[in-house]
């Protein structure tokens, strides 16, 4: 058993686990669909967002180096870091120039997938999350399991005992409403106070220099405009040439993530505070991560740096729904996340993520950019033959079948003899148990086969 | 090799051809907007449940302190506003207004000019300037929204002003909502709960 199949197994048997991720990712299906039923030219406009990202990651690096330059003369600076520790040193370097004590973070998933939370704890920075859901996790220490709804595996009653035992001054009525106005009243005082707001980018836009951020809370400019310094960490695939590439990209982010037509609050922000002005940073920090990005590029990886981070794949797909996203394992689940997640951390400890896939291809009917999401996860699978780090028992077993499979003869004699063996295992019409197979058996019966195989009726029949 | 000239090497990048990125752009897909009734559009995206809006209109600027007053008493809050330095806004007389210049943390109405309204969207669009801060519209309760009917666009490729960027640039298509908790939508999550829209018609 491997770690994967340990969590999927626990994750299979939380019977909560599966009411709270059907209830919020459910919604998110009939909602995206609504909206692309609202937005007849949909297919046409997910081909012109496919042919956007492959043209900025075709000319990627000279797209930075005109959003480099542009933001430097917006009077922001530009950091850039090849790896997740380089890019949080940065971070924590530029905290402790400004003297931080408390940081406000506005949700990224780019920040996870560096460990920022952890090096900022390290550091002995205060951190308050700000987004509800990962003010929830913060609570709860835990990890984000969605990309969008990173509190997705938590259902209301447990939000209410985590609330109850960790604000100041908790809700009384056991609603949602009033669950979101105790994280409110727990989070104002904090977000207004942080010395240093830090977020992400959905888009960097190449010939301004300005970075776009889209909530629905409204908490990214609630914790980015009020500190004296604003720290955004990107990767380096959310290039776009201009504002109006950006705008379609919008077009697809909202509709594909929650079905609606933009998200509430959409902000571009080009470099720091001006003079005059009443708000805003004095600083404006950006800095662009690689993590492994050029390498996905290089090595067959490049349609992956397409991924906007809607989130759809993994509200569409049969495993995510079944498991939950803590059982990946990784920062991102789903089946982008079985993708990225080898690349990220290693095919080894992860060969098991490309395999938890019924390649359905509803991840790649949705993704709003055309990812061939199954293509990549059976790219993985060849690779991880190739390098011989599959269990001898499927080497082994694939290997019997293969010289059986070569030989029709030998075949043919081998299910006639597994075809009989069935039929005596059966009762009517089911298999109760299963020899070498008792895993299968165990929670449902096997359909009993034919009393024939295939090429015995055929030749029968020829005779006729 | 620092990280810069590490990254820059391993992309090994020809120079993007503007032309190509230009051609990307040619008849964007988008959804369908009636540009000869454009207001109409605008008010029907702004009634969507996803925004929640409501408006009210005046024939002159100097009707705007009545309208605000009217909305304020509607929702049984005392007339105390955050008015930003805006000489548009404060050109007009409001006598009997409680007025902050600032917004406290718990500053319950804030009023802002946007630039422009999206009909595709029913967005409001803003930019920042020393006249026009930012904070104060994602702080209070209340956010009420002066609109002149004739600063609406029917797309979000007609918000952004061309040339140099104002520091910040955002458009508000409702109210701070969130759907973290089991996906059931709240609004007023951390900023504004209600928003309400005066349409100028002059």
């Amino acid at each position: 058993m491997s770690a994967f199949t340990d969590r999927a197994d626990a994750a299979l048997a939380d019977r909560i686990l599966k009411v709270a991720v059907e209830r919020t990712a459910g919604t998110a299906e009939a909602k995206r669909a609504v909206a692309v039923q609202a937005f007849p030219d949909f297919e046409a406009a997910r081909d012109r967002a496919a042919a956007i990202k492959d043209h900025v990651v075709a000319h990627l690096g000279a797209y930075l180096e005109q959003f480099e330059a542009n933001a430097i003369a917006a009077g922001a600076k530009v950091h850039w870091a090849s790896t997740a520790d380089e890019a949080c040193q940065i971070v924590i370097d530029i905290c402790k120039q400004a003297n931080a004590r408390t940081v406000a973070r506005s949700k990224s998933m780019l920040g996870e997938e560096i460990g920022l939370p952890h090096a900022l704890a390290e550091a002995g920075i205060g951190r308050v999350e700000t987004d509800l859901a990962e003010h929830i996790i913060q609570l709860a220490d835990e990890r984000p399991s969605h990309i969008i709804w990173p509190a997705m595996h938590k259902t209301r009653e447990q939000v209410s005992a985590l609330f109850k035992a960790k604000h100041r001054t908790p809700h009384e009525e056991e609603t949602i409403a009033a669950m979101a106005e105790s994280a409110r009243r727990e989070l104002r005082s904090q977000m207004l106070g942080a010395d240093v707001g830090i977020s992400g980018a959905n888009f960097l836009i190449a010939d301004t220099g300005a970075i776009c951020t889209v909530t629905n809370e409204g908490n990214a400019e609630l914790s980015l405009v009020p500190p004296r310094v604003h720290i955004v960490t990107a990767g380096i695939e959310k290039i776009v040439p201009s504002m109006p590439h950006a705008i379609h990209m919008l077009r697809m982010l909202a509709r594909s993530a929650t079905g609606a037509a933009l998200t509430q609050y959409t902000t571009f922000y080009t470099g720091p505070k001006r003079p005059g002005d009443r708000d805003g940073p004095e600083e404006m920090h950006i800095v662009l991560v690689d993590n492994g990005r050029t390498k996905m590029r290089e090595e067959g990886l490049a349609e992956m740096l397409r991924c906007i981070r809607c989130g759809a794949c993994m509200n569409h797909c049969v495993v995510f729904r079944q498991i939950g996203g803590h059982a990946y394992g990784g920062t991102y689940p789903g089946p982008m996340g079985a993708v990225l997640t080898p690349a990220f951390d290693g095919l080894k400890a992860n060969r098991d993520l490309p395999n938890a896939c019924t390649l359905n291809g509803k991840c790649q009917e949705v993704c709003p950019v055309r990812i061939p999401l199954p293509t990549l996860l059976k790219g993985w699978r060849e690779k991880s033959w190739r390098e011989g780090l599959e269990p001898t028992s499927m080497r082994w077993g694939l290997g019997i079948w293969a010289f059986v499979a070569r030989r029709p003869g030998l075949y043919r004699f081998g299910t006639g003899i597994a075809v009989r063996a069935m039929q005596l295992l059966g009762k009517q019409g089911w298999i109760g148990k299963l020899p070498l197979a008792d895993g299968w058996t165990r929670y449902r019966d096997m359909p009993k086969p034919a009393a024939q195989t295939f090429m015995t009726q055929y030749k029968k029949e020829r005779r006729k | 090799m620092n990280s810069r000239d590490a990254i820059l090497a391993r992309l090994k990048g020809t120079a993007p051809n503007r032309a190509e990125a230009d051609t990307l752009l040619i008849a964007p897909e988008r959804p369908a907007v009636d540009e000869s009734a454009l207001e109409a559009e605008f008010l029907a995206r702004l009634a969507l449940p996803s925004v929640s809006a409501t408006h009210d209109s005046i024939d002159s600027l100097t009707d705007l302190p009545a309208a605000v007053a009217r909305y304020l008493e509607g929702q049984k809050e005392s007339l105390a506003l955050c008015l930003p330095p805006d000489p548009r806004l404060q050109s007009c007389d409001w006598t009997g207004f409680a007025l902050h210049g600032t917004a406290a943390p718990d500053e319950a109405a804030a009023l802002a000019i946007a630039r422009k309204g999206i009909a595709e969207t029913g967005s409001l669009v803003f930019e920042t300037s020393p006249a026009t801060p930012m904070l104060p519209n994602f702080l209070t309760l209340h956010h009420i929204v002066l609109l002149a009917v004739s600063d609406i666009a029917p797309y979000l490729e007609d918000a952004p002003l061309p040339g140099a960027q104002p520091r910040a640039h955002y458009w508000i298509t409702g109210v701070s909502g969130t759907t973290d908790i089991e996906g059931t939508y709240v609004r007023g999550a951390h900023g504004p709960r209600f928003l309400h829209v005066i349409l100028l018609r002059q």
